[in-house]
């Protein structure tokens, strides 16, 4: 197991790239697990003048934005915010697609119809009005945003998930589980799941950076939970600044766009690694 | 060994009249027709039969693994310990697969999860039907990798199926089918994919394994020279149906039906005078969907009469302790016994 691991580590190093966004991903991450020590107070709250702009002062080294609250503070405490929906939305849309690419292959027939169908219907529905109209049914709070953001892209996952299920449901490994007396999902979940999971972890990890802009985008149309920092929130109350302190977007803009580039380039160093056909090339 | 023996036990595994048919666009295919056939404890069926015949069919068909759709069983008994497998529920069915009667493929590298390791995949299979801990089926996989002479087998437990040869695979799957004591193995083709001399191995092994545990064996396959190694009895089979079932001694010595001959013809031997070709049966089998009245085999055989046109030959014991579906067979044999009798 050990040896698989170092093995698996040694071909995604290979890609140069990929070890950057890596670390690029490891950044935000620590900051989002340092952000309640680096400013242990509410970073919502007002601290000084407003509109200090970036490395002038020494206490606000980002700078304040147009309410003068701490954009350092901010962003520390968005990446929490958007780790958090990256993440659980990304889980949402693997479990659900997953569950129904697996679903259809494995039974095929009119259940692989209905379920298709199902997706189809979910593909044609445009993603960022639909993310919009569940979160104002709900709610404007970091649950729902995340739900939201998870039922808009799990779609692709489920059709990935199916093509590959249905080219491992006729091996004959398959015929053979079943001939030792396994029961349905015991073999979808237990044995051909773990065959297919590769391209599927791929795909997860691009979809956290699908997320990521999901979770901003709403942020910035002012529906975005109101209680806590993001990114994608900053961003619009610095809108109407944009011409004078065109900063306050900048700052976090920047933070929205490396972060999501370190995904993708994560993302192409898992498919390096993970991708049977690359493998020794 | 061999019929005399075999016979007097009763039979574990009964077939009776077993029909399976393909759902096709074009219609409904009689892919096993009225098969009827009988294993004992300790005995060695072949099915023999070229590629098309039903003979894999009808193995999935026991276990109950048949594609469905298209295939379906549609007629027929297939009775284990007393009890027809064709009316369990899959539940049940579950319950006999692996434990009663397992079953091994003809790709040993395809048959193994590429992902999971050979001892993971042994201890899964130990512990689906049997009650044991982690460490004791362990320890039981250690054991059955040693049956199948594995050699240093607790480190072999943990690798790859990609890092074991095909003949290592095989035996891994055998490994596999016999861990809850099965009482029946089918092997499909077990030897197809491995060169000759694994080949002669792994039919050792086979044998070895049912002589200790005297479990019931059906083999499929097409290649003769298997089948005379290891077989007590045969059953031909041709375009979905059985044309002759006889021990495998008396029937290398007087194959009868013209079918058999043909395939015996086909085969290189050792015995075989220099320079004499073998002797190819002409035609091809005749499509499912367009199979002849009379007999099947009608097109490909050199003592076809009028009869053979119209009437579908029955099984008829011909001979002790066979049956023979032909009626060239059926004439040639009374006028010997004519010949005898005056």
């Amino acid at each position: 197991m050990l040896t698989l691991l170092i093995d698996f580590a040694r071909r995604f190093a290979r890609n140069r790239a990929a070890l950057v966004g890596f670390v690029l991903v490891l950044a935000v991450i620590g900051v989002a697990v340092a952000a309640p020590w680096m400013f242990p107070r509410n970073p919502l709250r007002i601290v000084g003048r407003p509109e200090i702009w970036p490395f002038v002062s020494s206490r606000y080294p980002l700078g304040t934005d147009s309410l003068g609250r701490d954009i350092a503070a901010m962003i520390a405490y968005g990446a929490r915010t958007t780790l958090l929906i990256g993440l659980c939305a990304s889980l949402t849309a693997t479990t659900i697609g997953i569950s129904v690419g697996a679903t259809a292959a494995y039974l095929g027939g009119w259940a692989d119809e209905l379920l298709m169908r199902f997706t189809e219907l979910f593909q044609t529905i445009p993603n960022l009005i639909f993310v919009l109209t569940i979160v104002s049914i709900l709610g404007q709070k970091l649950e729902y945003v995340t739900i939201a953001v998870g039922i808009v892209t799990w779609t692709p996952i489920a059709r990935l998930t199916r093509a590959e299920f249905m080219s491992l449901r006729d091996r004959e490994f398959v015929q053979a589980c079943r001939a030792m007396g396994m029961g349905n999902l015991r073999i979808m979940f237990g044995e051909i799941l773990p065959n297919s999971l590769p391209p599927v972890i791929v795909l997860s990890s691009l979809v956290i950076a699908g997320a990521v802009l999901f979770e901003s985008a709403v942020s910035f149309l002012g529906l975005g939970d109101p209680n806590v920092s993001s990114w994608g929130q900053l961003i619009g109350d610095g809108r109407t600044l944009i011409r004078s302190s065109w900063y306050i977007c900048a700052v976090p803009g920047l933070a929205i766009m490396l972060t999501v580039l370190a995904l993708n380039l994560v993302g192409d160093g898992l498919n390096d690694a993970l991708n049977p056909k690359l493998r020794d090339r | 060994m061999g019929a005399e023996i075999a016979e007097a036990r009763t039979p574990i595994l009964s077939i009776e009249q077993l029909e399976v048919s393909l759902f096709t666009r074009g219609g409904v295919l009689p892919a096993v027709d009225g098969l009827s056939l009988t294993v004992a404890a300790g005995e060695t069926l072949a099915i023999v039969g070229e590629s098309g015949c039903g003979k894999s069919l009808t193995a999935l068909a026991i276990m109950r693994l048949l594609p469905e759709p298209p295939a379906r069983i549609v007629g027929g008994a297939v009775r284990f310990m007393g009890r027809d497998l064709v009316s369990l529920s899959e539940r049940q069915m579950q319950r006999v697969r692996g434990k009663d009667i397992s079953m091994i493929f003809q790709d040993p590298m395809t048959s193994l999860n590429p992902v999971v390791t050979v001892g993971d995949q042994l201890i899964e299979a130990i512990r689906r039907h049997t009650d044991v801990s982690y460490k004791e089926a362990n320890n039981r996989a250690v054991e059955l990798l040693r049956q199948v002479r594995i050699p240093d087998a607790e480190r072999r437990l943990g690798d790859f199926p990609h890092q074991m040869s095909g003949g290592m695979s095989q035996r891994v799957m055998i490994a596999m089918a016999i861990a809850c004591g099965p009482k029946l193995l089918i092997a499909d083709e077990p030897t197809t994919a491995l060169d000759v001399t694994i080949q002669a191995q792994i039919i050792e092994l086979m044998k070895e394994l049912q002589a200790s545990s005297g479990m019931g064996l059906i083999i499929i396959t097409h290649d003769l020279g298997v089948v005379a190694e290891i077989a007590d009895r045969v059953a031909v089979m041709y375009a979905g149906r059985k044309v002759e079932d006889a021990p495998v001694a008396s029937l290398f010595e007087r194959p009868v039906h013209r079918y058999t001959r043909g395939l015996l013809g086909a085969t290189p031997s050792a015995h075989r005078r220099r320079g004499s070709r073998l002797v190819e049966i002409a035609g091809s089998v005749p499509a499912l969907a367009d199979l002849p009245a009379g007999c099947a085999f009608q097109n490909r055989c050199a003592d076809v009469f009028d009869r053979c046109r119209v009437e579908r030959p029955q099984l008829r014991p011909l001979l002790p302790h066979r049956t023979v579906a032909c009626f060239a067979a059926e004439k040639e044999l009374s006028r010997d016994a004519a010949v005898i009798g005056a």
